[in-house]
């Protein structure tokens, strides 16, 4: 490798160096950090994310592969980076107030945040199984550590070590498909894997890879049948890390996804069907299961499940259209699930949990301005007009409609009304219940600027779809 | 393009409510939410005054791109059928805020607001001549509607609005598929003109008629996905039922002539019988409920669906006087139940009980009160010199020209319609004054006079001088029918 080439290289993974050298000076810093300071940790995490971005903006017209092609700067990694961005930052700004709370607020819990991010923005960037791979543990072993940050909480140790246990087997069946790949085509590359497949007739033993390899995907996007991690360590890990990990990891998840299913070997095979088949199962069981919670974060895992089942449609719907209705549907849902969860943040105050939605009954009467922002995620969740969350339902179902999907359409939209149910419940616990008792929520300039931030885009993408909806389409064309 | 009168329409109540939300105290907020109310009715009879009943054109179009890479746009615009219904809702709006000025004593603020999104989005719904808009418009009325039923409703409300929301919102879904394959069917347009002029194939059509029909029919309501609407007519406050009755059923009957009509013209025709019989069976099925009904509120609410039953028939009776008639009686139901539902609001809010068994002689204690109630009976009976009368007649003569079945099916409703509503009056306003408690009532004051009035002058014009009101639906009717006619039967 010549320095040209390192050179071209090394600025095609510009952000990510950004992001990760900054997460190496933040935990020397952060050291030196007294307490009663630990806002300047916000800050200097947020500054990282925001220069990664402008990294990102600047690298955004061309398209450059890298380091031999394990590595892609496309617009297709952008978009995707933009959300993974978001996610982080607004992860941030809600963790101040409610890491002094649980008292997690240390330098560490920044950085491995910072070190999660690095590795969702490999996983959109990677072109190649193993670097695929690289991306997907360093995101993964950063959100085992975080799941467990809660030390003094048993159900947080448990969450972890239950998420480490499975995730050690999703890994391992997803190498164990790396390895078939390898060894029937010489190659890891995604492109080497197509132009070996068109050579000769489709071998069998590949499929079983691709099955392998979607296998370990699926686990990362909490699909059925590799959900059942799910509920448990969203409700056992710190709220702020649920929010994180059901927006990043899990777009992260779907980039991996996506790329591999843009791949001639998937679109040459009937694969469709096995993830028609997840897409059902896996929307079916979240909506089912997620009626009969009475724990809000458990709810909200069940009803992550059940919107990774709908973006599967997507997927499923295959074609430009298809990639572009994922990618819409994420971007959307990265705005509505972090407002939701917001919401939920900021009812940790004092010995108040904010956990059960019976806490929330009532809340209207208290807090109308604050009840409102929750109806509107709700709705949105729900996909109810005129928020963003019926957009993203509706692009979905014209890609699906549009290869000719319509059986599967109709069984998205009647699972989503039974969703809509879970939501409205909440709704109507929020507005039409007599209050328990008087609390008062962690509303902290930096959680209103969350609120604010996710409500504009629940609402303005509801309204002004068009730019968004532009956005995603050229950012998968672009790839 | 000209002066954007029906954005105005439409956005004359949002103002209103983003007004309210920096507002502070009750009567300010239902002062506000009244002017805006008015000055929207007042926009309305401009609109009216300017509508040229000449044509069956689309009038005071507005388009704007939306979202083009879909081929979605901002068009508004109003032919004679819509401009019946958009004053509709604009006169029904003003008289909601009116009804719930002191039925509603908490959360005023947050009502109001809930009221009047609820009356620019029917506003849109009449107005949409994309069917994206619309559809965004259709079903984000689920949202105010929900709370007005869920938080400002009576006991079961919760249970009422969960329902109400439910069987809505799975109708809807499926009209959303319906809508997509039409776009990719249509050739990949969401616009609603250019749409009825495709001629789509009988097997698309079949599809799309059922994926329609449940969605109108759920909203119309018809026999037998009615059950939401007689539990949240009871829960609602008295506003919520007067949009529903006044309204929001009407939103279906709407869908069948905008949506199902000209855009599937064959399997209109081709199952024009079933819903014949489908009609036939609302109307005698809901007359028999409402005939055993002891609660005033369920009373009226089972003979909405015996009155929808009339307009379904009306529609699919397929030959101009039962057009006609179907859709005035839209706009006379509108007018009528409305009313009750209002006469209903304003007993229960003196005496909290809404038992039939409970009145008795009311003449006495309430003349003005009976006396008004005794017109919109008799109109709701459709009795000659009333509103309802012109448009039954209407609706039986083309209802029998279609279907000697479903005509007399129609004929027996009416006379189970005399038999419930005479049963009622007779029940709540004649015979001996009841219990003492009762004797205490006082007759309506002057702001529900205020409000029954304008209804009341309704019933009376349109039942001695229907013809302003069928010239503003004419033109657009007769061009629906040979639209339908002709390209139903094809060549």
């Amino acid at each position: 490798m010549t320095a040209a080439t390192l050179f071209q290289s090394a600025l095609a993974s510009l952000p990510e160096i950004v992001v990760i050298t900054g997460a190496c000076i933040l935990l020397i810093l952060g050291q030196f950090v007294r307490k009663g300071q630990e806002h300047i940790l916000v800050w200097a995490s947020i500054a990282i994310v925001l220069i990664a971005a402008l990294a990102t903006v600047m690298l955004a017209n061309e398209v450059r592969p890298a380091y031999a092609g394990m590595f892609i700067a496309d617009r297709f990694a952008v978009f995707f980076k933009f959300v993974f961005y978001l996610a982080t930052v607004l992860t941030f700004l809600l963790s101040r107030k409610y890491a002094d709370i649980e008292g997690i607020g240390t330098s560490e819990y920044y950085v491995l945040l910072l070190l999660a991010l690095s590795g969702t923005m490999i996983m959109a960037s990677a072109t190649d199984l193993l670097s695929i791979y690289v991306g997907l543990e360093l995101m993964v072993i950063c959100t085992y550590v975080l799941t467990g940050f809660l030390r003094r909480e048993r159900r947080s140790n448990e969450a972890a070590l239950k998420y480490v246990i499975l995730g050690a087997v999703s890994t391992g069946i997803f190498l164990y498909g790396v390895s078939l790949v390898y060894g029937l085509t010489g190659t890891t590359q995604l492109d080497g894997m197509a132009a070996a497949v068109t050579a000769d007739p489709l071998d069998p033993g590949l499929l079983l890879a691709v099955v392998f390899i979607v296998a370990g995907l699926v686990f990362k996007v909490g699909a059925v049948p590799f959900h059942m991690w799910l509920p448990d360590v969203y409700e056992g890990a710190p709220t702020t890390i649920t929010a994180f990990m059901s927006v990043g990891p899990k777009a992260a998840g779907f980039a991996v996804i996506l790329r591999v299913f843009l791949n001639p070997l998937v679109a040459a095979s009937d694969v469709w069907i096995i993830v028609a088949a997840i897409a059902v199962v896996t929307m079916a069981l979240g909506s089912f299961v997620a009626l009969v919670q009475d724990n809000f974060k458990r709810l909200l895992a069940y009803s992550s499940i059940a919107h990774a089942g709908f973006a599967i449609f997507g997927v499923a719907a295959g074609g430009a259209d298809g990639i572009a209705s994922v990618m819409l549907y994420l971007l959307i849902y990265a705005f509505m699930n972090l407002g939701i969860f917001g919401a939920v943040i900021m009812m940790r105050n004092g010995d108040f949990s904010g956990e059960v939605i019976e806490d929330y009954a009532g809340f209207a009467k208290a807090h109308p301005g604050l009840a409102l922002l929750m109806l509107l995620y709700l709705f949105s969740l729900a996909g109810i007009p005129p928020t963003a969350g019926f957009f993203a339902k509706f692009y979905v179902l014209v890609a699906l409609v549009e290869h000719g999907f319509v059986m599967l359409a109709i069984i998205a939209v009647l699972l989503s009304a039974i969703a809509a149910y879970f939501y409205i419940r909440i709704v109507m616990v929020i507005y039409m219940r007599e209050p328990q008792r008087a609390f008062t929520p962690a509303l902290t300039p930096l959680v209103g600027a969350t609120l604010a931030v996710t409500a504009a885009g629940t609402i303005g993408i509801g309204l002004f779809p068009s730019w968004f909806l532009k956005l995603a389409q050229d950012s998968v064309l672009g790839g | 393009m000209g002066f954007p009168l029906l954005s105005l329409i439409i956005f004359t109540p949002v103002a209103g409510a983003a007004v309210l939300m920096f507002l502070r105290g009750e009567d300010a907020a239902r002062w506000t939410a009244l002017s805006f109310t008015v000055l929207d009715l007042a926009l309305c009879i401009a609109m009216l005054v300017g509508f040229d009943t000449t044509t069956h054109a689309m009038q005071f179009t507005e388009t704007r791109p939306w979202v083009p890479a879909l081929g979605i746009n901002y068009a508004l615009g109003i032919d004679g059928i819509s401009a019946l219904f958009v004053f509709l809702t604009a006169l029904l709006g003003s008289i909601c805020v009116l009804a719930s000025w002191v039925a509603i004593d908490r959360k005023v603020k947050e009502f109001m607001i809930s009221l009047l999104s609820m009356q620019a989005l029917m506003l849109g719904v009449f107005c949409a001549l994309d069917l994206f808009l619309f559809y965004v418009f259709w079903e984000a009325m689920l949202i105010p509607m929900y709370l007005i039923i869920g938080v400002w409703g009576g006991e079961g409300r919760v249970y009422a609005a969960i329902k109400f929301f439910l069987y809505t919102l799975a109708g809807s879904l499926l009209f959303l598929i319906g809508v997509i394959v039409l776009y990719f069917y249509g050739g990949r347009t969401f616009d609603i003109l250019a749409l009825t002029e495709q001629d789509l194939p009988f097997r698309i059509q079949s599809w799309l008629f059922f994926a329609f029909l449940i969605a109108f029919a759920v909203k119309v309501p018809m026999v037998p996905v009615h059950t939401w609407l007689p539990d949240a007519h009871v829960q609602a406050p008295t506003a919520g039922s007067i949009i529903l009755a006044g309204v929001l059923l009407k939103m279906g009957a709407y869908g069948f002539l905008r949506f199902s009509l000209p855009m599937l013209p064959e399997a209109s025709i081709y199952y024009s019988t079933l819903m014949l019989a489908l009609s036939g069976l609302a109307i005698v099925y809901g007359g028999l409920l409402a005939l055993a009904q002891d609660d005033l509120k369920k009373l009226v609410a089972y003979s909405s669906i015996s009155h929808m039953g009339f307009v379904t028939l009306g529609i699919f009776a397929l030959n101009l006087r039962g057009l006609e008639g179907g859709i005035l009686q839209m706009f006379n139901h509108g007018v009528t139940t409305g009313a009750l539902f209002l006469f209903v609001g304003v007993i229960y809010e003196r005496t909290h009980t809404r038992s039939i068994a409970d009145y008795g002689g009311l003449m006495k204690v309430a003349p003005v009160y009976t006396t008004f109630l005794a017109l919109f009976t008799l109109s709701s009976m459709a009795l000659p010199g009333t509103n309802s009368f012109v448009g039954e007649l209407l609706v039986l003569s083309g209802g029998f020209a279609a279907n000697l079945v479903a005509g007399s099916a129609a004929v027996l409703g009416a006379l189970l319609g005399a038999a419930y509503l005479l049963g009622m009056y007779g029940k709540v306003a004649l015979g001996p004054a009841s219990a003492g408690a009762r004797l205490k009532i006082r007759d309506v004051n002057a702001r529900e006079m205020t409000a029954i009035l304008p209804l009341a002058v309704f019933v009376l014009w349109v039942g001695l001088y229907p013809k302003p009101f069928l010239d503003i639906i004419d033109a657009s009717v007769k061009h629906l029918l040979t639209h339908v006619h002709s390209r139903g039967n094809g060549p």
